[in-house]
């Protein structure tokens, strides 16, 4: 089967320092992949690239047999690749439901299912979803750090992507808003949604995905299962440093 | 849960129509009470002001994106619809809506070069079109007039009456047509912009094209209005392209509370009225004036018409 998503030697140099180089990743409908590597490995920079938002020195990115390189993050979400952000800094003097209104607005989610229904019925479905829908007529202002994640997260899926990509969804939170948001994750992959998770965090993340790239100072330094992931000498040695002989 | 009709569907636009009726009977019945000449012209200067604050209100008070140079579409249209019809002779049902139409161009032209670009290019680029249109003015005298400007324009209407109704209707349609597009889907994208241009976009919206959109709408409604202020005054003259016009935009709107529309009413009025009626006061109505505005940004940064809200609310006991 064709892969949905495919990167192929993307490579980005801020100034001397390279965020990123040669990376490649190859993803298939309905999985659901976890990149990590330790802080300022380029992992973020990764999902700039591919969003749109940063413009790549070389390499392409193909995306449902169309090359979106140079696309603006806007047409990439009208295509179907949503991203949230790792600062959640949303519209936050709008309510929780006028923030999910707006992607109901996109090009996107006017020309599929949504179509003809009312924006804020469909943005509540999706507020619902993450177990926001008693908050709607909130300010996004008043909304405690784990919810601000959620509401970031319907926002996204609000464009109804093909592929979510989560940057760092875990970062920041306590155990029990990051058991909610597992579970919310968990669900969206049972409905067949692919994703791509960012993370710093191990034990969340390894719980969650089927497959890992570790990334560490812009270059992918191992690809696989969790378990491989773990048992990988240069992960552990990224993480905690070489071992003593 | 609450009905979501009540606060997206079309029964809460009704409820926000009732509102604006009150200032529609006050722009009707208004002529009953002030027959007087000094005072028409006076309400008609309001209308006037009224219109230039709120178009420009629509891209900056809610995209954040501040238009320094409002005269330069003001006076661009003014100018333009004077010449159109003094050399053409076209009358003022052509001048002002073509008036308008070419203030839309040049916000076009402008915005596509600048509202791409996020930072302080916009807020220079327009301050310097408004300049540039100023100075060629009064170098090219033989066509704009120089420092006199044009005379001669046809009247707008016979009477003052007469044009104290055409400029109330105007800015009537022009308060309703912007309030119900900042409550529309336009208005909750362009808010999405000023308050997270990135995460607007990440949500697939094309916020270049609602800036220009913006900005378009707000040259033509600048425009038209530059255009009838001339018909008005009989007189077009370099000022109505001066800098000191777009700041004069600008306080009235953020007095009045930016991003509101009603706002910008609110400030529009009360400056006129305020500045016109510290007449009495000689060499020390500048120095008034502009402390009373300074007085005002100072404790009602959000303006005016938010610090009415919250006093409402207060006395209501609703406020939070």
């Amino acid at each position: 089967m064709d892969p949905i998503l495919e990167i192929k030697g993307l490579s980005k140099a801020f100034g001397g320092l390279k965020a990123l180089v040669d990376f490649a990743l190859r993803v298939h409908q309905r999985e659901l992949i976890g990149i990590i590597g330790p802080n300022g490995a380029g992992k973020t920079t990764i999902f700039n690239l591919i969003t749109g938002f940063i413009r790549a020195d070389s390499g392409e990115v193909w995306f449902k047999g169309e090359k979106i390189t140079n696309l603006k993050p806007f047409q990439i979400v009208n295509r179907g690749m949503s991203r949230t952000f790792q600062l959640v800094d949303i519209f936050k003097e709008m309510t929780a439901l006028e923030n999910v209104m707006i992607p109901c607005y996109s090009h996107r989610a006017t020309n599929q299912r949504h179509r003809g229904r009312k924006p804020w019925k469909v943005a509540m479905e999706f507020l619902d979803e993450m177990g926001l829908g008693h908050r709607y007529d909130e300010p996004a202002k008043n909304l405690a750090f784990g919810e601000l994640r959620l509401l970031d997260i319907a926002r996204a899926m609000a464009t109804e992507p093909d592929i979510l990509l989560l940057d760092e969804p875990f970062s920041g939170l306590d155990v029990e808003d990051a058991t909610v948001l597992s579970k919310a994750i968990q669900r969206m992959h049972e409905k067949g949604q692919t994703m791509i998770i960012i993370e710093h965090r191990l034990r969340d993340l390894l719980k969650l995905v089927e497959r890992v790239v570790a990334i560490v100072f812009g270059e992918k330094i191992a690809e696989g299962t969790p378990e491989e992931i773990l048992n990988d000498e240069k992960v552990v040695n990224a993480y905690f440093g070489e071992r003593r002989e | 849960m609450a009905n979501l009709e009540d606060l997206y569907g079309p029964r809460v636009l009704y409820k926000r129509l009732l509102g604006l009726l009150i200032l529609c009977g006050g722009v009707l019945l208004a002529p009953i009470v002030f027959n007087d000449l000094y005072y028409l012209e006076l309400l008609f200067l309001c209308h006037y002001y009224v219109i230039l604050a709120c178009s420009w209100d629509l891209l900056t008070g809610f995209t954040g994106n501040v238009n320094f140079g409002h005269a330069f579409f003001i006076g661009g249209a003014g100018f333009s619809g004077a010449l159109l019809n003094l050399h053409v002779g076209w009358g003022p049902w052509l001048t002002l809506p073509i008036g308008g139409l070419i203030a839309a161009l040049c916000g076009l032209l402008v915005g596509s070069f600048t509202l791409r670009l996020r930072g302080p290019y916009f807020a220079a680029v327009t301050f310097c079109f408004a300049t540039l249109l100023y100075k060629w003015i009064m170098i090219r005298y033989e066509i704009f007039g120089g420092e006199e400007g044009l005379h001669g324009v046809d009247s707008l209407m016979e009477a003052t009456l007469g044009n104290y109704y055409v400029s109330g209707i105007l800015m009537l349609i022009v308060v309703f047509f912007l309030y119900f597009l900042s409550k529309s889907s336009f208005g909750l994208i362009l808010r999405s912009v000023g308050e997270n241009e990135i995460a607007s976009e990440g949500s697939g919206i094309n916020t270049t094209f609602y800036k220009i959109v913006a900005f378009m709408i707000s040259a033509f409604i600048a425009g038209v209005a530059g255009a009838m202020y001339g018909h008005v005054q009989m007189h077009v003259g370099p000022e109505m392209a001066h800098d000191s016009l777009s700041v004069l935009v600008l306080i009235m709107a953020v007095v009045g509370g930016m991003g509101t529309i009603i706002g910008p009413i609110i400030g529009a009025y009360l400056l006129t009225l305020v500045n016109e009626s510290l007449r009495f006061m000689g060499e020390f109505r500048l120095l008034i004036y502009s402390s009373a505005v300074v007085v005002v940004i100072l404790f009602a940064p959000k303006g005016l018409l938010d610090l009415i809200t919250r006093g409402l609310h207060r006395v209501l006991g609703q406020g939070k």
